[in-house]
């Protein structure tokens, strides 16, 4: 992002709007009245029972969870830039956990077993899921390709076949597809099994949207480059492979990891055909005991660890390609 | 492996189709496929315990799956489950993707339009349930609430009236919902009743042995009233793949299965009290 070089004075550092925050904050959390909670019990000494300290205890526990949460933005603001950050993350995650926890859950349900629940579902379905999601992607990749030069091509049945097939794929709804493929294709004579038909409906469903992303990025090249090239005499697939591409990837990377990101958690629709992936996986297994929600939550790490992974990787291609251009 | 798999049935499906043009039922067709496969497929949800889901291990079990393998072993065949989604099974259509469905199925008239039901293996009692905390105390005291269920389940077609089991015990409708919050997954009712007496539902229609579970594992939750309806439970084959000759094979196998009270020591082994006493479900009532 651009960086300014007109240093202002930190808004939590201005008297006004320091105390504008803390009043509001005050506001919200005597509106939510956290009496009754684990902060009431942490301030009984003061109040007295925390269940009948009436309008004076509901105050007390706002004015030190408000003290609390200015004085914590407050101190951050004064580390640097990348630790602020990651404190900021680390807070926001541990909130996170408690939310989670304040479920009252059964936790060690997911590590009970041999192997533990968690393990059979890395050991089982995580497999399932990345291969799936991997091969998808693979097809998704080369189908929008095509897609794309035929949608840009001035041949009538390319552009005709090209558009039609994103508009149908963009318009249905995914799991709509994966039931017309797995159940709508035998009819036609074609037998696919689960696994196949899954990875039908995403690379379709993808391929379309990746289509009018790459469409997109080969547009974005100046008609001029096309003009050069023409003029020193390349032929069309030359200037397509030596000349365009190469300069729409750079724009075609961030828009394209999304949509890998994106089918990756998609994946998990394919479970209703019975493939035992993440998701299936975790509804199955929380069947059996009656803890559902340990085990979706559980599916739910698995997911967000493998995007963090995939957003990581993103980053650094996109660094790779900013670099050269 | 799948798609060769795949690939090798559709010819199959294909030839069946060819001859369907010239007679309706095609003897043998696909049970000549599971002898000359040795493999029996078995479509069976995973999301119904005692009757079949995941265990510890990762693997199949239940009283379902137990049968399955009962059936293939005296077919002389290997048995192989596969998991597609309750929807997907009642919708018919297999084109062979499996063999047979020994999944708890209670025959319907709608059900019979596109699947053969060859043989009734057992009957389970459906019962209501309500919140330990609910005021309501009597079947009639259900009247006008809303009660969940399964989504396209016979519990679900009990609340509504038109229930149309074939060759099903008698029964009466003891209770008229005001609403039915029919939900895709029937273990979600559950969940929802936990949250307290009539913030969701006002109470649940479920399989007794399911409702049993889940009072075993802490729910809130307690029977109400005698069990309102048995349901026969069959075994399902394919009408798109009509193959007289494997229902016969099967009802011959599951009437041998009643005979030697096979059935029956099945049924006491995953069909548990709280008081430690079992159910033998395979005779009507």
């Amino acid at each position: 992002m651009f960086v300014d070089t007109v240093i202002e004075d930190k808004a939590l550092h201005k008297p006004v709007f320091l105390i504008g925050l803390s009043v509001t904050v005050l506001a919200i959390f005597f509106a939510f009245n956290f009496t009754n909670t684990i902060f009431g019990e942490f301030l009984s000494p003061v109040i007295g029972n925390p269940e009948e300290s009436g309008f004076f205890g509901r105050l007390a526990v706002s004015f030190v969870l408000t003290i609390l949460f200015v004085g914590n933005l407050l101190l951050i603001s004064f580390a640097r830039l990348k630790i602020q950050i990651l404190i900021v993350w680390l807070e926001l995650f541990i909130l996170f956990l408690a939310f989670a926890y304040s479920f009252d859950l059964e936790i060690a349900y997911i590590f009970s077993g041999q192997p533990s629940k968690i393990g059979l579902m890395i050991s089982k379905g995580l497999f399932t899921t990345i291969y799936i999601s991997a091969v998808s992607i693979a097809i998704a990749t080369a189908i929008a390709i095509v897609g794309a030069i035929a949608k840009l091509s001035n041949n009538g049945f390319a552009y005709a076949i090209a558009s039609f097939y994103t508009s149908l794929f963009r318009g249905l709804p995914l799991l709509l597809q994966i039931y017309l493929i797995y159940m709508g294709l035998p009819q036609l004579g074609f037998m696919i099994d689960a696994i196949p038909s899954g990875i039908a409906a995403l690379s379709l469903c993808y391929g379309a949207y990746m289509t009018e992303i790459f469409r997109a990025g080969i547009q974005s090249i100046p008609k001029g480059q096309w003009e050069a090239s023409r003029a020193l005499g390349f032929p069309f697939g030359l200037i397509l492979r030596k000349i365009i591409l190469p300069q729409s990837v750079p724009i075609i990377i961030p828009p394209t990891g999304n949509q890998f990101i994106a089918m990756l958690k998609d994946s998990s629709l394919v479970s209703v055909l019975g493939i035992w992936e993440i998701m299936f996986l975790a509804k199955k297994l929380g069947a059996k005991d009656f803890n559902h929600l340990e085990m979706l939550l559980t599916a739910a790490m698995i997911y967000w660890v493998l995007t963090i992974i995939l957003e990581m990787i993103q980053a650094r291609i996109e660094k790779k390609y900013q670099q050269k251009t | 492996m799948s798609i060769k798999l795949g690939l090798k049935k559709s010819s199959i499906a294909f030839t069946a189709l060819l001859l369907s043009i010239g007679m309706t039922a095609q003897a043998g067709v696909v049970y000549d496929y599971i002898k000359n496969n040795n493999e029996l497929m078995i479509a069976t949800d995973a999301n119904w315990a005692p009757f079949s889901y995941i265990n510890d291990a990762g693997e199949m079990e239940g009283f379902d799956v137990d049968v399955g393998r009962e059936i293939a072993k005296r077919m002389g065949v290997e048995a192989r489950f596969i998991t597609p989604d309750w929807g997907v099974i009642t919708a018919g259509n297999w084109n062979m993707r499996w063999d047979v469905s020994v999944g708890s199925m209670t025959p319907t008239a709608g059900r019979s339009e596109v699947l053969n039901f060859p043989a009734v293996y057992y009957y389970t009692p459906a019962s209501f349930a309500v919140h330990t905390d609910s005021p309501v105390t009597t079947l009639a005291g259900l009247n006008g609430k809303n009660i969940c269920t399964t989504a396209s389940s016979t519990w679900e077609m009990y609340l509504e009236g038109n229930l149309d089991m074939l060759n099903a015990p008698a029964f009466t409708y003891k209770v008229t919902p005001g609403t039915i919050t029919a939900l895709a997954d029937g273990h979600t009712c559950l969940d929802d009743t936990r949250l307290g007496a009539g913030v969701r539902n006002d109470g649940i229609i479920d399989s007794v042995p399911m409702i049993q579970g889940a009072i075993e594992d802490g729910y809130p939750i307690k029977f109400l009233g005698d069990p309102a309806f048995y349901e026969p439970l069959s075994i399902a084959t394919d009408k798109g793949n009509n193959d007289p000759e494997l229902d016969a094979e099967i009802a011959r196998i599951i009437a041998e299965m009643q005979k030697d009270y096979t059935l029956t020591t099945l049924s006491m082994k995953w069909f548990k009290n709280a008081d430690g006493s079992s159910n033998d479900y395979t005779v009507a009532y």
